[in-house]
C-alpha cells in the first residue's frame, strides 16, 4: 500500500510504544546479571560483587529461597489449564451449539470477572470461605479469572463455522455420538483449545491480587515472590526474580501470537 | 400392534426432546456450580456484609458504611483519585493505541508480527511488576535520570514516576495490549473501500477520518475505553510498589484495610462493592450502548 504521512505517523507512535515497553525490560534483564556500574546505575542499591562483569548469584538466591514458590505457581497454572479444559470446553460447546433458556445469562455471568476487580472477588471469597483460605481457594479464584478466556475462544470458534452442519452430516453417514465428538467436534476445536490453554496458563502465572490475598503461609505464587523481593531485597535480586517471571510469560505470549493470529484478538481483552 | 408402535414412537420423540434440554444443562452443570459457589454467593455475602456495621451487626441493615466512604476524606479522595486516574488512563490508551491498531490493520510491511508481539507482551503483567519497571527506569536513581546526569549533569526526569503523569504512564504500560487488540479487532472489520470512495469524491484526509472512519469506529472506541477503564480501576499494584504517601487509590485502601490488623470488614466490603459497581456499570453500560450503536450502523 501507498506509504503516506498517516503511515509514518502511526509507525512513529508504534515505535515509541515499543521502546517504552522494551527499554525497562532490557534494563531489568541486564541488571539481573551484569555489574550495575557498567549500566551507569548507582551501585549502592545493587548488591552483588562489583569486580565481576557477569554475576548470576542473584538467580541462585532466588532458586534456593523461592524455588518451591515457583513450582507451586507452575502447578497452579497447569491445574487451571486442565480444569478449564474439563469445565469450559463442554460448557462452551453446549452454549454455542444448544442454546437453552438462560444460556445468555450464563455467558454474561462467566464474563463478569473481566470487569470484576480482583480485590472485590477476594474480599467476597474471604468473607464467605475464610476458613478455607489456602491453595484451594486460590485455585477457585484463578479459575474464575481464567475460565472466561477458554470459554470465549471455544464459543467464538464454534460460532465461526457451522459445527451443526458437520455434525448432522456425520450423523447422516451413521456416526455415533462418541464418533462425532472425537472425530468431528474435538479436532475442529484443537486450535481453540491450544490458544485457550496458553492464555489460561499466562493469566494464571501472572495473577497477583487474588493469589496474594487468598493464600496463607508458604508457598505463595510467583508474583508474590516478586512482591517479596521488591519490598525486602536489593534491586539485583528483584531484577533476577522479574527475569525469571519474564522467561515464563514471554514464550507463552509469543506462542499465543504464533497460534492465535487474528482469532484470538477479540478474546484477549480481559483483566 | 398399531397402538404399541405408536407408544414407542411417542416415547422416543419425548426422550429426544428431553435429551436436547438435558444434555446442554449437564454439560454446563460444573461451570454453573463453580460460578454459583465462588462468584454469585460470595458477592451476595459481601453485599450483606457491606450493609451491616462491623461493631454492632445486630443493629440491622444500614447504609452507614457507604456513607462513611463519602464522608471520610481519606476514602472519598481514594475514590475520586481512582476515578480520575482510570478516566485519564482509559482516554490516553484509547487515543494512543489507535495508531498501532491502524498500522496493523491497514498496512502490510515486514516485521509487523514482531511489532505486534512486542506490544502484547505486558498483557499479563501484574501492576506491581510495572511499578518495579518504572522504579528501575524513572525512579530517583533510575536508568534514564542517571543517563541524563552523565550526559548533561542534571538528573532529568528524576522521580517523575512518583507523580500523577508518571502513574498514567505506568498504567498505560499494561493497557497498551488490551487497547491495541480491542481496537484492532474493530478496525479490521472496517471496509477500507469506504475511505477510498470518500477520497475519490474529493474529501481530504481529515474529513475522511472525521466523517467516515470516526463514525464507524466510535463503538470500538467506547468499548476500548470501557475495558481499559475497568482494568485500571481495579489495579493498585503500581502504587503498592511505589508507595507514594500523599496518594491513594480505592483498591489500595481495601488492600491495606485487609492487611493492617484492625480491619473494618463492613467498610472494606462497602468499598469493594463501590469499586465493582463503578467498574461493572461502566463496562456493561458502555458495552450495551455500543451494541445498540452497532445495530443502527449495520
Amino acid at each position: 500500500m501507498h506509504r503516506n504521512i498517516g503511515f509514518i505517523f502511526c509507525l512513529t507512535v508504534t515505535i515509541a510504544l515499543m521502546a517504552m515497553i522494551l527499554l525497562p525490560l532490557v534494563v531489568v534483564v541486564l541488571g539481573s546479571c551484569i555489574n550495575a556500574s557498567l549500566l551507569g546505575l548507582s551501585t549502592d542499591l545493587w548488591s552483588g560483587s562489583l569486580h565481576d562483569i557477569l554475576d548470576f548469584s542473584a538467580f541462585g538466591y532466588i532458586f534456593e529461597n523461592y524455588g518451591d514458590w515457583a513450582l507451586f505457581s507452575l502447578e497452579l497454572a497447569i491445574a487451571c489449564v486442565a480444569i478449564c479444559l474439563l469445565i469450559a470446553v463442554p460448557a462452551g460447546y453446549a452454549l454455542a451449539r444448544y442454546p437453552f433458556p438462560g444460556s445468555g445469562l450464563v455467558e454474561e455471568l462467566v464474563l463478569l470477572p473481566f470487569s470484576l476487580p480482583g480485590i472485590t472477588l477476594s474480599m467476597g471469597l474471604l468473607a464467605t470461605y475464610g476458613e478455607l483460605r489456602g491453595p484451594l481457594l486460590v485455585l477457585a479464584g484463578h479459575l474464575l479469572y481464567t475460565i472466561p478466556f477458554m470459554l470465549k475462544v471455544v464459543t467464538a470458534t464454534l460460532r465461526s463455522f457451522d459445527v451443526g452442519q458437520l455434525e448432522t452430516a456425520a450423523r447422516s453417514l451413521g456416526a455415533s455420538f462418541p464418533q462425532r465428538l472425537f472425530l468431528v467436534v474435538l479436532p475442529n476445536l484443537r486450535h481453540a483449545m491450544m490458544v485457550g490453554s496458553l492464555l489460561v496458563f499466562a493469566v494464571s502465572w501472572g495473577e497477583f491480587n487474588v493469589s496474594f490475598l487468598l493464600n496463607r503461609g508458604r508457598p505463595q505464587t510467583f508474583p508474590a515472590v516478586l512482591y517479596d523481593t521488591y519490598t525486602n531485597q536489593s534491586i539485583q535480586i528483584s531484577s533476577a526474580a522479574t527475569t525469571i517471571f519474564l522467561a515464563i510469560v514471554i514464550p507463552a505470549v509469543i506462542a499465543i501470537q504464533w497460534f492465535g493470529g487474528r482469532e484470538s484478538v477479540e478474546v484477549e481483552q480481559g483483566a | 400392534m398399531l397402538t404399541h408402535d405408536f407408544t414407542i414412537n411417542a416415547s422416543s420423540i419425548f426422550s429426544v426432546r428431553e435429551r436436547r434440554q438435558l444434555v446442554p444443562l449437564l454439560l454446563c452443570a460444573p461451570l454453573l456450580l463453580l460460578l454459583l459457589a465462588f462468584l454469585v454467593w460470595p458477592l451476595a455475602h459481601l453485599f450483606q456484609q457491606s450493609l451491616l456495621l462491623t461493631d454492632t451487626p445486630a443493629a440491622g441493615i444500614t447504609l452507614r458504611n457507604y456513607l462513611e466512604i463519602a464522608s471520610v476524606p481519606r476514602y472519598r479522595h481514594a475514590l475520586l483519585w481512582s476515578l480520575e486516574l482510570s478516566l485519564a488512563v482509559a482516554a490516553c490508551s484509547t487515543l494512543i493505541c489507535l495508531a498501532p491498531a491502524w498500522l496493523f490493520t491497514r498496512y502490510q510491511f515486514r516485521g509487523k508480527l514482531v511489532m505486534r508481539g512486542i506490544l502484547t507482551l505486558p498483557m499479563t503483567f501484574a501492576g506491581m511488576i510495572v511499578g518495579f519497571l518504572m522504579v528501575i527506569l524513572l525512579g530517583r536513581t533510575g536508568f534514564i535520570p542517571q543517563m541524563f546526569e552523565r550526559l548533561t549533569g542534571t538528573p532529568f526526569l528524576s522521580g517523575i514516576g512518583y507523580q500523577f503523569p508518571g502513574l498514567i504512564l505506568d498504567y498505560l504500560y499494561f493497557e497498551i495490549p488490551r487497547a491495541t487488540l480491542t481496537l484492532e479487532s474493530a478496525l479490521c472489520k472496517l471496509d477500507s473501500r469506504l475511505e477510498q470512495a470518500a477520497r475519490s469524491l474529493g474529501a481530504n484526509r481529515w474529513h475522511v477520518f472525521r466523517l467516515v472512519v470516526l463514525p464507524a469506529i466510535w463503538p470500538a472506541l467506547i468499548s476500548t475505553f470501557a475495558v481499559t477503564f475497568s482494568v485500571s480501576l481495579g489495579s493498585f499494584g503500581v502504587l503498592l510498589v511505589l508507595s507514594i504517601r500523599r496518594f491513594t487509590l480505592l483498591p489500595l485502601e481495601i488492600f491495606t484495610q485487609y492487611i493492617a490488623p484492625p480491619t473494618d470488614q463492613g467498610i472494606a466490603a462497602a468499598m469493594s462493592l463501590t469499586l465493582l459497581t463503578v467498574a461493572f456499570l461502566t463496562g456493561y453500560g458502555l458495552r450495551r450502548v455500543t451494541r445498540r450503536m452497532g445495530i443502527t450502523h449495520a
